[in-house]
């Protein structure tokens, strides 16, 4: 089965990015699915940024590398015709995992039996206009909780078929990325949004991450060796301040330690790290980390192939519809865990989730093989299935 | 059948005795605080609350949303505020605990800082209980301005009564209805760091509670329709009770 697994795996490109990007779908999976005790596990847990960083930035790689490609190739008018295609399909994909959503919390309500002692919890807008609410959130102003990821992601793509001539001038991309993050920061320039509740995640400022992706992705790896050297010293040095800011934000978070309180003024700095902005300690955080894994996990380490990281390498390169199906899938676990929260079902919701995104996974690449050489060649999963 | 029945009646008022003393001791072995986690009952120095009980009188103002006007229970006598008052000044007297309750259903931190504000210099309390994060989860208010005002608002009342007052930030009830479908964590940890960063106490309910469904000693969730009323009347009877051990063990640290 790994070994068929590994057959879907497209060769020739940067597996690490992959495996990591595969991971971080993972991640998004359970930190989608509260309640879920490997939640404790995640990144988020011992660092200032989490999956959703990790996923943005190698979003930006991918698309660096793809449509650099085309615009070579097609010239800009394609290649943003291919974006604007895939921004549509984002779209639609999100407002189907929002009908999801509706029908779920409906669902849980009914099945919880909602009493009275949390009834502000049915101030929610879709309970109480839901004609507007269906209105706003076509028009991406209403984004319940957990539905975040994919509006972000639709303009940031959006803005980079507009911009997608300066991924040959990779520097003048990174300026003018620079220069709307910090005006956005600045000014406090935010998307529109209905009951005022905000973006979660700010796309004028996250599409930094997504520039530094495109344009690490861009890059000759020669010249980015040369540009970011390995060193010993500044390798320990961010390691030890990954580790120091694990170990603080934990002590801050989860108070005194044998009744040592952490100082007013290192909370008051942490509680100014926000995510709606890209904070710029979230970013130094997962660029220091992608530096570091950079160097450490040599691109062609035999691991990467293995029967361990072969699945997380197929979810990565099909990360469109493996991010669809795990938010969609993490709606299901959370009726799970609300049914029981005990350790057979925390099992039974974690296995059985990741089986469905690897599988995803596979449908999607045989799929995707199969649309470029027709007929389809049936692969070797099928295969063993059907035998 | 009669004899027996006139030795069994004879029996009664012993068994009846031995029932109540059993019962009574199953009582005292659950720790106070209905049980609650050791961990969520430890506070920080509470100097204010501490100085106001040694000359005899506590004021205590509670601010907060819908939990502190009603929250299911038979009446407002039996809300977790009004418990508190009950629980607490049993606890602390001869001092005396004097508590108002100000908020109401579906507000926000602002309109709480906006309350603390005008209402805070008349009655100069020497504890503010500051419940909140609920509504902001449910409606996906921003969590940043939710923490700035915290930290504004405390900061003021530090700048004005310094040590005479003290404030105890307090979370939003367990619920998994809740946790499935509302980014409730996010609000959690920024509430966590918003309290370390303004040097307020954090009391989590939603630990303390989440415990006490984990354990089966309280699941309001889970309680049969019929039941819910007097389940709800525990939950905040039991609430005020671990508040109140909370509270006690700041006093404690204060006076070492």
């Amino acid at each position: 089965m790994s070994g068929a697994i590994g057959s879907l795996v497209r060769p020739g490109r940067d597996l690490r990015v992959d495996v990591i990007r595969g991971l971080a779908l993972w991640f998004i999976f359970i930190d989608h699915t509260p309640g879920n005790l490997l939640g404790g596990a995640t990144l988020r847990n011992i660092a200032f940024c989490d999956a959703t960083e990790g996923f943005v930035l190698l979003a930006g790689y991918a698309a660096g590398i793809a449509y650099g490609r085309m615009l070579e190739r097609e010239g800009w008018l394609r290649a943003a015709g291919r974006v604007a295609g895939r921004v549509g399909t984002l779209y639609v994909a999100h407002i189907f995992l929002f009908v999801v959503f509706t029908a779920q919390v409906g669902f849980s309500a009914a099945a919880l039996d909602q009493a009275a002692y949390l009834d502000e919890l049915q101030l929610d807008p879709f309970g109480q206009e839901p004609y507007r609410a269906l209105l706003e959130a076509l028009l991406l102003r209403y984004q319940p909780a957990f539905l975040d990821i994919l509006p972000l992601y639709i303009v940031v793509l959006g803005m980079f078929a507009v911009v997608l001539p300066l991924v040959a001038r990779p520097g003048l991309l990174l300026l003018a990325s620079v220069a709307l993050y910090a005006a956005t920061r600045g000014f406090d320039l935010a998307p529109p949004s209905w009951t005022g509740s905000g973006w979660f995640f700010n796309p004028f400022a996250w599409q930094l991450l997504f520039a530094i992706g495109v344009a690490l992705g861009r890059a000759d790896p020669a010249r980015l060796t040369r540009l970011f050297p390995w060193s010993r010293w500044l390798a320990a040095l961010a390691l030890l301040v990954l580790v120091v800011g694990a170990v603080t934000l934990n002590w801050v978070w989860h108070g005194p330690v044998r009744g040592f309180e952490a100082p007013e003024w290192l909370a008051a700095w942490m509680a100014d790290v926000d995510k709606t902005g890209l904070h710029p300690a979230r970013l130094a955080s997962v660029l220091v980390m992608a530096w570091l894994v950079g160097h450490l996990i040599p691109a062609g380490a035999a691991w990467l192939s293995g029967p361990f990281a072969a699945p997380f390498a197929l979810m990565g390169q099909q990360s469109l519809p493996v991010f669809c199906a795990s938010i969609f899938l993490s709606f299901l676990g959370r009726v799970a865990i609300e049914t029981s929260a005990g350790w057979p079902m925390q099992v039974a919701v974690n296995l059985a989730g990741l089986a469905a995104l690897v599988a995803v996974g596979v449908v999607a690449a045989w799929y995707a093989e199969g649309s470029k050489r027709r007929p389809p060649a049936l692969p070797d999963v099928a295969k063993a299935a059907t035998r | 059948m009669m004899a027996m029945l006139k030795r069994m009646g004879g029996l009664l008022p012993v068994l009846a005795l031995g029932l109540v003393l059993l019962g009574g001791a199953s009582a005292r072995t659950e720790p106070p605080g209905c049980g609650a986690p050791q961990e969520a009952l430890e506070s920080g120095p509470l100097p204010g609350t501490a100085a106001a009980l040694g000359r005899g009188e506590l004021r205590v103002m509670v601010v907060g949303s819908a939990s502190t006007q009603m929250g299911g229970t038979s009446g407002p006598a039996a809300t977790w505020p009004e418990r508190l008052r009950a629980v607490l000044g049993a606890r602390v007297a001869p001092a005396n605990v004097r508590l108002e309750v100000f908020g109401g259903r579906g507000t926000v931190a602002a309109d709480h800082a906006r309350l603390l504000a005008e209402a805070g210099p008349a009655f100069r309390p020497h504890l503010i209980i500051w419940q909140l994060g609920t509504v902001e989860a449910a409606r996906g208010l921003p969590a940043d301005e939710m923490s700035d005002t915290v930290q504004e608002a405390v900061g003021r009342l530090r700048a004005a009564r310094g040590e005479r007052t003290d404030v105890v930030l307090m979370d939003s009830q367990f619920s998994r209805f809740f946790r499935a479908n509302a980014d409730v964590e996010s609000y959690r940890d920024r509430l966590r760091l918003a309290a370390a960063a303004s040097g307020a106490q954090m009391f989590s309910r939603w630990a303390v509670m989440r415990h006490w469904a984990e354990t089966e000693r309280l699941d309001l969730e889970r309680a049969p329709r019929a039941g819910r009323v007097a389940a709800a009347d525990e939950l905040h009877d039991c609430v005020a009770r671990a508040l109140t051990e909370f509270v006690l063990d700041g006093v404690s640290r204060a006076r070492r």
